[in-house]
């Protein structure tokens, strides 16, 4: 800060550049690291070593109490043949394989009618979004009453036109489908984030395809979608690794966790019940292991073969 | 982005040049808007509905939300849930916990990701870029790889059952999203900004805090915002950390209604909107604020 006020700047650098005698490049360095020096910080501390940590345990029996003792690959073998996690791999995969593509979809439906130069566009995006800001519990609770078997309103008009709803979120058929419902309420981030994209789009594109004659459908598959592609692909790699660690819905819902019978035992519910209830920790730790590879292979086949579909108009991002 | 196109609903329609009459508008282009407007209603009433039918039940007692036929909306309101609830649960600690946290977070993330961001976008130096990945890989490293350490960790420190564990980490960068868009804006500001005051001497702090920053108000404006609705919503953090009823944020404690939810719905809903309420109208209140954040980091990822 004095060295604003300090017009000779020659005998500040000159003394610097004695000491670091690498050339600014040394200095630029560490002034970056200076800078993100917090977050280098906070990454070994929070990120790196409870990572770390986590894979030792996952090798280990642990309580929390004492010390971890080394079990090879038992936790492993434990879950290859625990059938309550394969239900919960099962249940998330379920959850995850029809409400990323479905959200994803619907977004950005929702976006491109938006995009059309409808008159009060900014009213639909404000209600389209609102849901998404709605505290979690409170959208939980809402779907809860909404869905209630008896007296809940989707139920009291299904039997205006005679037709007896289910239990929903307490049918073991109906829970996951009435999960990813509550999911697509709330998906106003990834179709605010599209309609921002779409109007990112040049507009002399569509002109000259409409001057060549080109119908609404192939303007759509030719130009928008590769045009915002790798605001898609982000958004279903987000997409994918939150419904992966879907949980706080299902927690807050279902009483006892899991129920209807197992049909809402997802990963991370299971994770919880494992870690916080029954600690043993080395066990979750071997289920977030586990996880993480999975969320990386799933990102790692994304990314790969994003090459295809992901069009990038100038390559350096 | 905010301007809402005046006139021309059918613009897409003729391929036929620009000199094009504006009142005419063909009864096809008529028929084109009316169908768009009916779909994007019948869209908007299944997107309100669940949040009406929230406001509405919580004003009614507790057998007319039980009644069927469906009443929409009672009459007369029934006020007295919001006090009865208020009386029965601890809300206004529940709401004075969740500012604490919210507050107390929104100072580290605004003091470490600002830092952080001028570090990854204000300054080259060599290995930048690969480092920046790696920031943003953790975006993808789900939050149980990391739980049990963290949690053996913190009780060692004697933090469970406070909001350090919650706190402290904000300090350090670990809000890479608020980072990430910080990053973001802070690209688009000039560098012939930064290099007319290194030619006047200044150092780089006084780059960032004196000028950088300044310029930066909208987009902090948006990590703030971001950073209290993140609080408000938070239920897992709280609820691995926190185990005092009376250090509950307002999502645990909204949960705890639920605990006897046959009882009374309407009181159920009252505990909706009151969690919800707050968070709409400070949405309505900055609401440009809050799309140009979510469009600076989702667009350019």
């Amino acid at each position: 800060m004095q060295t604003a006020t300090r017009p000779p700047v020659r005998v500040g650098r000159a003394n610097r550049m004695g000491r670091a005698i690498r050339s600014p490049r040394a200095r630029r360095l560490r002034l970056g690291l200076l800078f993100i020096s917090p977050w280098i910080v906070g990454y070994c501390v929070f990120y790196l070593y409870p990572f770390l940590a986590s894979l030792y345990y996952s090798f280990t029996r642990f309580t929390g109490i004492g010390n971890p003792v080394f079990t090879g690959l038992a936790n492993y073998s434990g879950l290859l043949h625990d059938s309550m996690f394969h239900t919960a791999v099962f249940n998330t995969f379920y959850y995850t394989i029809i409400e990323v593509p479905f959200s994803t979809a619907t977004a950005l439906g929702l976006a491109l009618l938006l995009n059309m130069k409808v008159r009060g566009q900014a009213v639909y995006r404000t209600l389209f979004y609102i849901p998404s800001i709605v505290p979690v519990v409170a959208s939980s609770l809402i779907f809860v009453w909404i869905f209630q078997p008896s007296f809940g309103i989707v139920n009291a008009l299904l039997s205006d036109v005679h037709i007896t709803g289910p239990a929903w979120f307490f049918s073991i058929t109906w829970s996951k489908p009435t999960f990813i419902l509550l999911g697509l309420w709330g998906l106003g981030q990834p179709m605010v984030i599209y309609l921002a994209a779409l109007q990112g789009v040049p507009k002399e594109m569509y002109e000259v395809a409409a001057l060549e004659g080109a119908s609404a459908w192939s303007r759509l598959r030719r130009i928008t979608i590769p045009m915002i592609s790798p605001v898609i692909l982000f958004n279903v790699i987000l997409s994918l690794v939150l419904s992966i660690q879907y949980f706080t819905q299902a927690q807050v819902i279902e009483n006892p966790p899991g129920s209807p019978g197992t049909s809402t035992m997802f990963y991370v519910t299971y994770y919880y019940q494992q870690a916080f209830q029954d600690l043993h920790l080395g066990y979750a730790s071997a289920m977030a292991f586990l996880m993480f590879v999975g969320v990386l292979i799933v990102t790692v086949v994304l990314l790969r073969t994003s090459s295809r579909w992901v069009y990038y108009e100038n390559e350096n991002r | 982005m905010q301007t809402v196109p005046t006139q021309a609903p059918a613009a897409q329609a003729p391929p036929s040049p620009p000199p094009r009459p504006k009142k005419r508008r063909t009864p096809r282009a008529i028929g084109a808007s009316a169908s768009k407007h009916t779909v994007l209603l019948a869209l908007s009433v299944m997107f309100a509905l669940p949040l009406v039918w929230m406001v509405g039940t919580s004003f009614k007692t507790a057998q007319q939300a039980l009644q069927l036929p469906v009443v929409w909306w009672p009459q007369p309101l029934e006020w007295r849930n919001y006090p009865d609830l208020f009386a029965a649960l601890p809300y206004f600690r529940f709401f004075l916990n969740t500012f604490l946290y919210a507050g107390i977070t929104i100072v580290g993330v605004c003091v470490s990701s600002s830092l952080v961001a001028y570090g990854f976008s204000r300054l080259r130096w060599p290995g930048r870029d690969a480092v920046f990945y790696v920031m943003l890989m953790t975006l993808i490293l789900p939050f149980v790889c990391t739980l049990i350490p963290l949690f053996v960790m913190y009780k060692r420190f004697g933090w469970i059952g406070s909001y350090l564990p919650l706190e402290v980490p904000t300090f350090f960068g670990s809000s890479v999203f608020s980072t990430f868009l910080l990053r973001q804006f802070f690209m688009t500001i000039p560098h012939s900004y930064s290099e007319a005051a290194r030619i006047d001497g200044a150092n780089e702090f006084y780059i960032y805090s004196r000028i950088i920053l300044p310029l930066a108000k909208p987009a902090m404006a948006a990590v703030i915002l971001f950073q209290f609705v993140y609080c408000w919503n938070d239920y897992l953090g709280p609820l691995v950390y926190i185990s005092n009823q009376n250090s509950y944020p307002l999502s645990l404690g909204l949960a705890l209604i639920l605990g006897d939810y046959t009882t009374n719905w309407a009181w159920v809903m009252a505990g909706a909107t009151a969690a919800t309420a707050p968070i709409v109208i400070l949405f309505f209140l900055t609401q440009r604020t809050f799309i140009q954040g979510i469009t600076l980091t989702g667009t350019k990822g």
